[in-house]
């Protein structure tokens, strides 16, 4: 065992303790792995290599910080491989900074790979040095080869090694090369193998230097066989609260590993840190930017060392034309409409048949087999009532509305973004969206939430800006969602369709439908516009967006993770809330207080309300027991109206959601339920402009962590709807 | 069914009340609220402060600045100075009014609240700059000794508050004031600006206007009686006396060796230019971030891609492409001439 290890771990020690300090748990295995890395290194293409299938993604603990886990057998070892949030530095600036970097210092990984964009080896060192910094374990991945072969670029990865002193392996992941020997190499540093003593960063500025030097020899006098004091000097020296207080109450001797105790006295450790506070005055406040500076100096010196040739000039190189050409005035923003259109064009056309199979299969056939099964059996009325009529229904519905179009939108949303296209795509609309205090990305998360406004919510981890993340989580809900689609195409065709010429039907009523969601995109910057000069004028706000090379997405990779990711998670949430809410719906039907059902007695209640805001009572109850879902509101309408009025002709009895086969005998039975086109008018604004669904408003919960956004959030929309329905229902009636 | 009429009537007047209730800073709610909280405690600490703050810079403090500075009449300002006196913050003699050592103590502790979340409100929030001191003037008096300490700690342990002053510490300590007024410069004379007086708000204002920030290298042109004529990180610019006596600088030759004359923002689509360094008008996460992708001293930037609008721009930077906006780019100063790397 060197002494000269890290402060962090000198040994194979399991770290139990450490991570359970983080809130993780160790999952049984032999060796703990953790992937660093830039952004746009390939770095989960590396993940996914080594870990196959065998990986699952969850959050970090207490942060909204996407944390992906695998595990790998080599060697007869079994490794769990952490994939840790990409970033440029270690600094702690953003939450994503402060994971990667508590992960490393404080989960004790038994090796740190540090993936590298070999085409950028220079910017990418920034990172490994920080890491570098801190532990000893290290291996460096020097991904990406094929691309700087492609540029002429060549890396000596020996002269790395050496310049490092941690091993050095060139891969290229995307085709498995380079992959057995990354593997042998974190193997040999995991086993103790291969003991590293990696390269600190020994000068900086001579002020700085010659603090640290005062400060190193200071801690050496306390804790003599600490084993990394200049870097624990360094974090003094930076104000870091953590080792400031792991000084003061003495607990540093017990992170070196030979466990010196406590070292010496109280007396000494507060000397120890009011002359670090005495060197903090000198050196501030220019002394982060000093740090960074020379740590960046570094990584020019080594660069130029082991970067032997190139960039070579490409005979054909596409990205700048590409470039060009996606950002260009004239043909930016008609190929952006274009890609967009598509992208719905192919979800709305391909959803549609799986759609109405799964509607057939859960609904028509599966339902009434269950319903037979429950009457053979001799199950009580209201049991299976509640169960199949109620719970089950409210699920199939919303499975057969919600998951074929996910399930199409959400990949293809997924290789549009590995392609590098939409962060063009932010970069040229941020002007608009800088104009309403939010971030150009939004564009794309605002997309996201025509497909799903939770997913559309989980999106806006790409923000990463606290201010603009927020507008981005609070206004997604402006986007028209894939459960509010069939809502308006079916109210627009029955009554909008109804007022112009047979010929123009469809084209009317598509309109309005698009005018709809033209005017969720307007209220969207409104919105955002308002809500960064008033609420959120005081949260913080940067701005960066890395505008990535082009590269060919990985087709099956990419189903496979949006699927996981983002299909399953939302639709798992979506039944979770659906399957109560189902429950909820039969049983208002299905108590009788004094005569009528609780539906009934809330739809008599806020009837005239209703009709104050040009609705009724009967859409406000369907809106209040299906906040689950939009998918199964007009279902659930349809259900009221009968019940409401009495009419046992249609449907299929209390509490029971049905759909009609024909638009026209929908029409009619609304129009007997007393709605004209006012209602129907204000029925698009209101599926527009109203609180999320409960599986969105859980969902910004869970994003936010806090009760106050997430109020605001869900209550904006809701007042803002009632709001334009109420002025659009007065000034109507003024004109009628 | 409702008068539509009516309604529309009752809907304006709903919005015309809750606008003159919640209006921000002019609503009602607004004024309750100061009012609510201006406290007996909070003029005495506001009090203190002054009186601190005539012992740290030397300049005299009487009732009547005291009445100015907190915004009572003098009757209500001597009363006030009696009771420091009366609970032993204070004692006066012949020459006036001073601390004693609890209220000299009392006095840093609200002067190093109200720098920690002037330093916060710079690092952390969107607030304007302007607006920075009277935000703080307010949230200084809402917190625990206990509270304060967490902050320091979430903030990094910050020692500058963005005017350039210094945060007392927790156990008092607080460095003695160094630099002269930029007023009392002659031509010729080099230095960075250290601190920039926040009081009055209009004077400060017109400094904050101005670009100027701490760590602003100055040169001197001229001082007389047009005011002073002085260059500010290569910008010329020209301030009355009364404004340039708020502005501290002190003499620090060795650091103006090299200033840069023009920004990320003015390079034309395809120019390269060197990084000198980011301007102190960029603080906290986005500063942090700025560094991290590489803009450090000595790093050769190429504007590359152009956006419809113009703004932002894709810059090469170490290897990269990345987007930063225009009103970013214009606080990283860079020479355009490559070659000059220093």
């Amino acid at each position: 065992m060197t002494s000269a290890s890290s402060l962090i771990r000198t040994g194979p020690a399991k770290g139990e303790g450490s991570l359970g300090q983080i809130g993780l748990r160790r999952a049984p295995s032999d060796y703990l792995v953790a992937l660093a890395g830039n952004p746009n290194t390939g770095k989960s293409t590396v993940f996914n290599s080594l870990t196959g299938l065998r990986q699952h993604t969850g959050n970090w603990p207490g942060k909204t910080v996407t944390r992906a886990e695998g595990t790998y057998e080599h060697a007869g070892r079994r490794v769990q491989l952490v994939d840790l949030p990409g970033t440029y530095s270690l600094q702690a600036a953003s939450t994503d900074e402060e994971v990667a970097r508590d992960f490393v210092l404080f989960g004790r990984p038994d090796v740190t790979v540090i993936v590298v964009d070999a085409t950028r080896l220079e910017r990418n060192l920034n990172l490994v040095l920080q890491v570098l910094e801190i532990t000893d374990r290290a291996v460096v991945c020097l991904n990406l080869m094929d691309e700087a072969r492609r540029r002429g670029i060549a890396v000596d990865a020996g002269a790395l090694a050496a310049e490092l002193n941690v091993p050095v392996v060139a891969t290229a992941a995307r085709h498995g090369e380079g992959l057995p020997a990354l593997l042998a190499a974190i193997d040999g540093v995991a086993t103790g193998a291969v003991r590293p003593r990696p390269l600190r960063v020994q000068a900086f500025h001579p002020d700085i230097d010659e603090a640290v030097e005062t400060c190193t020899a200071q801690l050496t006098d306390v804790w003599p066989a600490l084993p990394s004091p200049r870097w624990v000097a360094l974090r003094l020296l930076s104000g870091d609260e953590r080792i400031e207080a792991a000084v003061r109450d003495g607990a540093l001797g017990g992170l070196a590993a030979d466990s010196t105790g406590l070292g010496a006295g109280a007396d000494a450790r507060a000397r120890l840190l009011e002359d670090a506070l005495g060197m903090r005055w000198r050196l501030a406040p220019t002394f982060h930017d000093a740090l960074i500076e020379g740590i960046y100096a570094h990584a020019h010196a080594i660069a130029e060392r082991c970067v032997v040739d190139g960039p070579r000039r490409l005979k054909v190189d596409l990205d700048p034309a590409l470039d060009r050409m996606v950002t260009s005035r004239w043909l930016g923003f008609p190929l952006m409409l274009a890609v967009l259109a598509v992208v719905f064009w192919i979800t709305i056309a391909g959803a549609n048949v799986p759609s109405r199979l799964l509607a057939h299969l859960l609904i028509d056939t599966v339902h009434p087999a269950l319903a037979g099964v429950a009457a053979m059996i001799g199950t009580p009325a209201w049991l299976s009532g509640l169960t199949l009529d109620g719970v089950y229904l409210a699920t199939a519905w919303v499975v057969s509305v919600m998951l074929p179009p996910m399930a199409i939108f959400f990949p293809l949303f997924t290789l549009l973004e590995d392609s590098g296209y939409l962060p063009r795509v932010a970069f040229n609309l941020d002007p608009v969206f800088r104009r309403c205090g939010a971030h150009g990305k939004q564009a794309l998360t605002m997309c996201m939430g025509f497909g799903c406004n939770a997913a559309g919510v989980v999106a806006t981890r790409v923000i990463d800006s606290p201010r603009e993340r927020l507008i981005a989580i609070i206004t997604n809900t402006f986007s028209l969602c894939n459960g509010r689609w069939p809502t308006q195409i079916l109210v627009a065709s029955i009554f909008i369709g109804a007022i112009v010429p047979a010929n123009l039907a469809g084209l009317a009523s598509a309109s309005a439908v698009v005018g709809i969601a033209v005017l969720g995109i307007g209220m969207m910057f409104l919105s955002s516009w308002f809500l960064s000069r008033t609420l959120l004028r005081g949260e913080a706000s940067t701005f960066s967006l890395e505008l990535p090379p082009y590269r060919p997405p990985r087709v099956l990779q990419t189903l496979y993770a949006s699927l996981i990711d983002r299909t399953l998670i939302v639709l798992w949430r979506a039944i979770v809330f659906a399957a109560p809410a189902g429950a909820v719906i039969w049983l208002s039907a299905n108590i009788h207080v004094g005569g009528p059902s609780l539906a009934e007695h809330a739809v008599t209640w806020l009837n005239p309300f209703g009709l104050l805001v040009g609705l009724n009572g009967v859409i406000l109850v369907a809106y209040l027991v299906a906040i689950p879902a939009n998918e199964i509101v007009v279902p659930t309408i349809l259900m009221l109206t009968v019940l409401a009025l009495g009419d046992a002709g249609v449907g299929r009895g209390a509490g029971v959601m049905f759909e009609l086969d024909s638009a026209r005998a929908v029409g009619s039975l609304l129009t007997a339920g007393g709605w004209t086109l006012l209602t129907a008018v204000n029925l698009l604004l209101f599926s527009l402009l109203h609180n999320p669904c409960s599986t969105t408003i859980y969902t910004i919960y869970k994003e936010t962590h806090s009760v106050r956004w997430t109020t605001v959030a869900t209550a904006m929309p809701l007042l803002m709807g009632f709001v334009v329905c109420f002025l659009v229902a007065q000034v109507w009636r003024l004109l009628a | 069914m409702s008068n539509p009429a009516l309604g529309l009537l009752v809907f304006a007047g709903l919005m015309v009340l809750t606008a003159l209730v919640f209006w921000q800073r002019r609503g009602i709610v607004a004024r309750v609220l100061r009012i609510v909280r201006t406290t007996e405690r909070v003029r005495i600490e506001d009090a203190l402060k002054h009186l601190y703050k005539g012992e740290y810079y030397q300049t005299p403090r009487s009732i009547e600045s005291l009445a100015g500075a907190i915004h009572v009449s003098r009757v209500q300002a001597a009363d006030l100075l009696g009771r420091l006196v009366e609970s032993g913050l204070a004692r006066s003699d012949g020459e006036g009014t001073h601390l004693t050592e609890t209220g000299r103590e009392y006095a840093l502790r609200i002067i190093r609240t109200h720098r920690l979340w002037e330093r916060y409100l710079a690092d952390e929030t969107s607030v304007a700059p302007v607006d920075w001191h009277d935000e703080a003037e307010v949230r200084e008096h809402t917190l625990s000794p206990p509270e304060v300490e967490r902050l320091a700690a979430r903030m990094g342990l910050p020692l500058f508050d963005p005017h350039g002053d210094p945060i007392p510490t927790a156990a008092g300590h607080l460095p003695p004031v160094t630099g002269v007024a930029l007023s009392a410069l002659t031509p010729g004379d080099e230095g960075t600006i250290v601190h920039l007086e926040d009081e009055p708000r209009e004077v400060y204002e017109r400094i904050v206007t101005e670009g100027l920030t701490p760590l602003t290298r100055v040169r001197i042109l001229s001082n007389g009686a047009e005011g002073v004529r002085f260059l500010a990180d290569g910008r010329e610019l020209t301030l009355g006396s009364v404004v340039a006596a708020q502005v501290t600088v002190e003499r620090r030759p060795e650091t103006t060796a090299h200033v840069a004359s023009a920004t990320l923002a003015d390079l034309r689509s395809g120019e390269a230019a060197t990084v000198v360094r980011i301007s102190s008008a960029c603080q906290g996460r986005q500063r942090r971030r700025l560094l991290d992708l590489g803009l450090v001293a000595g790093t050769v930037v190429t504007a590359e891609l152009d956006s419809p609008w113009h703004d932002p721009i894709g810059y090469r930077i170490r290897g990269a492409l990345i987007a930063l906006r225009r009103q970013q780019a214009a606080t990283v100063y860079v020479d355009r001439d490559p070659a000059a790397v220093h």
